[in-house]
């Protein structure tokens, strides 16, 4: 075994164990982008770190291209019935049962198996509302950040976990103290149609940043091209998802310890309304407490303002870090437009990264009449038993001529994908159903969900704008559904703490400290102030750098006890 | 069927293209697992839901869905197998769709082909055409589900057999490929596509 494998399996390294009475420096909630990111830097920085995860942890080992068991059967997914949700669509109508937000229970969260498109935000992204104004129904606003505040984050981030990109190809982007770490993953067949598609438009087809290896990286494996890659976890460990990363290297600090399958139930406080640790059930289910002078929550857009409501008490009535009633408010998910088209010759999207070449032309449309825009991709993500229930609609769905759809189509399709903004509306929220509990005990997230309507135009007319590009590239026909106004599963999970300056109106500030509580921390996607253009990892994780840098100088100055 | 989280959907519904996600229980899928170790040792696969003769209708059906030409179909690929191996484990509360679909399937053969009753016994362009009569019925949709997904899961689930499903598909079972992948990624084709842009 390579000094690597050791490292991300955390063999060879001494697991460093810190007693549940002692108080830790953190305990941080969530092992995902955010979590994984913050325990790394926390550490780097010097302190002890209690990690805790509800998933399991996983190695290279366990992972294989077994689609029914993972894509279709959700090996890895926040399941019932453990997991129970309910979902309405409006405030007034009555919950039913329904699994509607979706995570990966894993060591590295979602991004264990993530596409791994990893744009950074434009500058221009951080100050729509004042630039473009607002949207009736629509809780627009500015963050209290800049994007030259986050760039020295963006940058951190893309040099310690290892993103192939091409810097300055996007004229637009914001600036870039460093290039990126490795070069853009050489385009396949599904970019070069794109880049066909985009000169004919008169658009430009930019290289993806992509965090994937596109060479070999602080010792783990280039990209093989395997192909098994949107929504399965690498087996090459090429894929930069925090399991390879992040939390590896937080463990190789010896200052980290990580207990998975640990269910946070609760955070505590004293009457002096400071944290003082978590609550978790074991994976016996035994219930734990673990003493910290201050908590991280980056257990994602669902879970951490889920906690935060099930931590009240007298001195929090209604849910903690709450005094705004913002928290749990204004769930976001990015909008997205699917459509496939049949080329002449073999595309073989299949193999490679799932994810070469994005177009970003649409990325505002204001000058169209919406709020918002976004971005386009090519790929061919779909494993055979998906890509044979993706065929086009226009033929026999089977016998003797769909046996052919199939044989021809598989390696001559693509997909354009959509990837948009979508507007923070005050009453689309996660919080606690009254009834419903899971399988802990503990009280289900309940959804209430309902699309803007300006974001359903928006959504049509980049549904529309990726059949036209399909077209351009030279399909022989093209195919798909318009997006309806019920999402129907939602995994980008965004806007439930957002990030301000007015306690009044946020939950943290823009320390991502909470403005209730002084030793309380919650970054994750549940801090988006507005929602980006579809791709929020590397954003994610920019912030979560961002706000553990910031943690670690307040906690060295004395202030979290 | 009140209560949608307690059902897995055998049949497929494609959400849009965030997320194709569809719902199952951990724990029937570590039967499944348990199952499926068991059975790949087996070289031929004993039925643990079917008996041989309802079998035989199902096998019938996921051929013509799936039909032998010059290269194998449904039926060389074992998808019989992995359908009832599914129905004794992860898709288990599936099995009341394929017992009214079977008990049923006499007549809608019987309705149109005067005393017959066995669909496996009819030529290919009747078994079409009875199939024709119940397309839009969640048997038949059912049916077509987990023929595909018998036809293009890994081997170790059932069906599949030497990856034929795959290779129908151009799908190659490896671990690494090495470019160029298709047409259009070939550097020649590329640059003729896109002249100095390339």
């Amino acid at each position: 075994m390579s000094a690597a494998q050791g490292r991300a399996t955390g063999q060879g390294t001494p697991r460093r164990q810190y007693a549940t009475t002692d108080a830790v420096d953190f305990v941080v909630v969530g092992s995902g982008a955010a979590g994984g990111s913050v325990a790394r830097e926390l550490t780097r920085l010097g302190h002890s770190v209690v990690l805790l995860e509800q998933g399991k942890a996983y190695t290279r080992g366990d992972f294989h291209h077994d689609e029914l068991e993972i894509v279709l059967n959700n090996k890895y997914a926040n399941l019932p019935p453990a997991h129970v949700q309910t979902y309405r669509k409006v405030p007034d109508a009555r919950a039913e049962r329904r699994h509607y937000l979706l995570y990966a229970m894993a060591v590295g969260g979602s991004s264990m198996h993530y596409a791994a498109n990893y744009w950074r935000f434009r500058p221009g992204d951080f100050n729509e509302y004042s630039r473009r104004g607002g949207v009736p129904g629509a809780a627009l606003a500015d963050w209290p950040i800049t994007y030259d505040d986050l760039e020295p984050y963006y940058t951190a981030v893309e040099w310690a976990i290892g993103v192939s990109g091409q810097g300055g190809a996007d004229p637009d982007e914001g600036r870039r103290s460093r290039p990126y770490p490795m070069p853009a993953l050489p385009v396949t067949g599904p970019g070069v149609v794109l880049e066909i598609a985009a000169k004919k438009m008169g658009w430009r087809a930019l290289p993806a940043p992509m965090a994937i290896n596109s060479r070999p990286y602080k010792g783990r494996e280039a990209c093989h091209n395997c192909g098994f890659c949107w929504n399965f976890p690498c087996e090459w460990g090429a894929k930069s998802g925090t399991n390879f990363t992040m939390v590896p290297e937080a463990l190789a600090s010896g200052r980290c310890e990580l207990r998975s399958e640990c269910k946070v139930s609760r955070i505590e406080t004293d009457d002096r309304g400071r944290v003082t640790g978590v609550v978790y059930f074991d994976a016996s289910r035994t219930e734990v407490r673990q003493r910290a002078r201050a908590v991280f929550l980056c257990a994602n857009g669902a879970e951490t303002p889920r906690l935060l409501l099930m931590s009240s008490s007298s001195r929090f009535p209604n849910g903690l870090a709450n005094s705004s009633g913002m928290v749990g408010k204004h769930l976001m998910f990015n909008g997205n437009t699917g459509a496939g088209g049949e080329y002449e010759h073999e595309v073989n999207g299949h193999k490679g990264p799932p994810v070469t070449r994005i177009v970003l032309d649409t990325y505002d449309l204001h000058d169209k009449g919406f709020a918002g825009g976004g971005g386009f991709d090519f790929r061919y993500p779909f494993p055979p038993i998906l890509s044979a229930l993706s065929m086009p609609p226009d033929v026999p769905q089977w016998g003797a001529e769909f046996k052919q759809t199939m044989r021809r189509v598989h390696t001559r399709a693509v997909q354009c994908w959509g990837h948009t903004t979508s507007l923070p509306v005050p009453t689309n929220a996660v919080d606690l159903d009254p009834e419903a509990k899971d399988s802990w005990g503990l009280p289900a997230i309940r959804v209430t969900f309902k699309e803007h309507e300006s974001d359903m135009q928006m959504y049509r007319y980049m549904y529309d704008r990726g059949i036209e590009l399909l077209k351009a590239g030279g399909a022989l026909r093209t195919w798909g559904t318009p997006p309806g106004d019920d999402p129907g599963i939602a995994v980008h999970l965004l806007g439930t703490c957002r990030m301000g300056n007015d306690p009044a109106t946020s939950v943290v500030n823009a320390a991502h400290r909470a403005h209730d509580v002084p030793n309380l921390f919650m970054v994750d996607g549940s801090s988006f102030v507005t929602s980006g253009r579809g791709q929020p990892t590397l954003t994610i994780q920019a912030l979560a750098f961002r706000a553990a840098d910031l943690a670690s100088r307040a906690a060295k100055r004395g202030e979290l006890g | 069927m009140s209560d949608a989280l307690s059902r897995r959907d055998f049949v497929a519904t494609l959400g849009s293209a965030g997320a194709v996600w569809l719902l199952a229980d951990v724990t029937v899928r570590e039967d499944a697992a348990a199952h499926a170790a068991h059975q790949v040792t087996q070289a031929q696969p004993a039925l643990a839901v079917f008996t041989r003769e309802q079998a035989t209708e199902i096998e019938a059906i996921a051929s013509r869905i799936i039909p032998t030409d010059d290269t194998p179909g449904a039926r060389e690929a074992g998808v019989i197998y992995f359908i009832d191996r599914s129905l004794a484990t992860w898709a288990k509360d599936q099995l009341p769709v394929f017992t009214e679909g079977l008990t049923r399937l006499p007549k809608d053969v019987e309705t149109r082909f005067a005393g017959q009753s066995r669909f496996s016994a009819l030529a290919p362009a009747q078994q079409d055409e009875v199939l024709k009569s119940i397309e839009q019925t969640p048997f038949f949709g059912t049916m077509r589900f987990a023929t595909l997904a018998g036809m293009f899961s890994l081997p170790t689930h059932g069906g599949n057999r030497d990856f034929v499903g795959w290779k129908l598909m151009g799908q190659e079972n490896a671990m690494e490929f090495t470019p160029p992948f298709g047409w259009y990624d070939t550097p020649a084709n590329r640059r003729a596509m896109l002249g100095g842009d390339a």
